[in-house]
């Protein structure tokens, strides 16, 4: 991930809930309330760039303790979780967050979550094949209804349209690539044919 | 809830949507300007902040005002990033534009005519989708690329990687581009005529959108 990707940038975006330690007069404005100071045991949602390093930084005061604690988003939380275990195909990912996966690694990177590892990877391999077979089917429709579904990468139809709207950001890329792919080899094979 | 790098995550939705256009969206200049002065008033109260310790600031002897700092020094870093990413979604994209030939200046100035009508067309400079900094960066990139493509004269860099099927094609001259010299004699490229020509010698114009290829 570079410094410079935009995707990157937008996952940094996604907020999380986190509760501050102390009272700190001059953020006030982050709980909405800018006159009053803000307390300690206050609920904020903090976007993650802001609330990483807060996490993470040191008051540098005796007891050791952060600026902030946090919680998993309601994304990762324990109705999602669940919902992944029966069976990952059934969840709109995207109605989470629209950068599902991004968003679950980092978090990962600050929480103890033993389970949710393995749980996202599992997830995603499931989804993957799902991903692959609607992206191959798509091509299929491109020819055959020449003309209509064209240019639209997302022209499907059927069952199929409900989970694709579900994807998150990252699957949404790897849906494209597998549909480009899929087109991209048909048509070759089509001008070999030609000539 | 207004906060802190909401403006700077504006800028990096455009640059999102720009990356999935083949034009160019006109240059947010307000936005930019929005977000710069944003980290201006941070650095003001940074430095406010800081006035009373004289440099001999303590972050454990006064934690709430080190969490502060910290705070504003996070949003600017922010904002700072979103800046750069913007701005480099649209340097890349004009690259892009460099090398495939296409006339950037005279096309930003041509959309932004054409939205306004005819009329507007004549001033249509005036109205770029570049900021003026990027139009000074697309001519510098140009002539960059010009020094470096100069460097071999029997082969075009940018020219298509499709090999032709055939050396000579229909062409119909969609604006008035002048006359060329071509192998061949002169051609004068008038706007609405056809001609037969080798596509060698009318490559760039194509790409340029002064010709268009027929069949």
């Amino acid at each position: 991930m570079s410094y410079y990707d935009i995707d990157s940038i937008l996952t940094d975006a996604e907020k999380i809930p986190c509760t501050f330690q102390l009272d700190i007069p001059d953020l006030g404005y982050l709980d909405n309330t800018p006159t009053q100071p803000l307390k300690a045991g206050t609920k904020v949602s903090l976007p993650l760039w802001l609330a990483e390093m807060l996490v993470i930084a040191n008051t540098g005061g005796p007891d050791n303790k952060t600026f902030v604690t946090f919680d998993l988003p309601r994304a990762l939380g324990n109705d999602v979780v669940q919902a992944l275990k029966a069976d990952p195909r059934a969840v709109p990912l995207r109605d989470q967050s629209a950068h599902f996966y991004g968003l679950a690694t980092h978090m990962m990177d600050l929480s103890e979550e033993q389970e949710l590892g393995s749980v996202l990877r599992k997830t995603f391999v499931t989804r993957a094949a799902e991903i692959s077979l609607h992206a191959r089917k798509v091509g299929g429709v491109g020819t055959k209804g020449k003309g209509k579904d064209e240019g639209s990468n997302l022209g499907i139809g059927g069952a199929g349209e409900e989970f694709l709207r579900g994807l998150d950001e990252w699957e949404r890329k790897l849906f494209r690539k597998a549909h480009d792919g899929a087109k991209a080899g048909k048509e070759w094979m089509e001008s070999i044919k030609k000539n | 809830m207004p906060m802190y790098g909401d403006q700077g995550n504006k800028l990096v939705q455009h640059a999102k949507r720009m990356q999935n256009l083949t034009h160019l969206p006109p240059y947010q200049t307000e936005l930019v300007r929005a977000v710069t002065r944003e980290v201006r008033d941070l650095d003001k109260d940074v430095a406010s902040l800081l006035e009373p310790f004289q440099g001999s600031f303590d972050p454990s002897a006064d934690q709430s005002t080190a969490c502060t700092l910290l705070v504003n020094h996070l949003s600017m870093r922010r904002n700072k990033r979103c800046l750069l990413a913007y701005h480099r979604t649209r340097t890349d994209k004009l690259e892009e534009l460099v090398w495939s030939g296409s006339d950037v200046l005279d096309l930003a100035g041509q959309q932004a005519g054409g939205a306004n009508g005819a009329t507007a067309a004549a001033d249509g400079g005036a109205s770029s989708s570049l900021s003026p900094q990027e139009e000074d960066y697309v001519r510098q990139y140009g002539d960059l690329l010009a020094a470096y493509k100069g460097q071999w004269t029997d082969i075009d860099l940018t020219g298509s990687l499709e090999p032709p099927r055939d050396l000579f094609i229909d062409v119909r001259v969609l604006k008035d581009a002048g006359e060329i010299q071509t192998e061949y004699g002169a051609i004068n490229l008038t706007k609405n005529s056809q001609f037969y020509v080798r596509q060698g010698d009318v490559e760039r114009l194509i790409a340029q959108g002064y010709l268009q290829k027929l069949g």
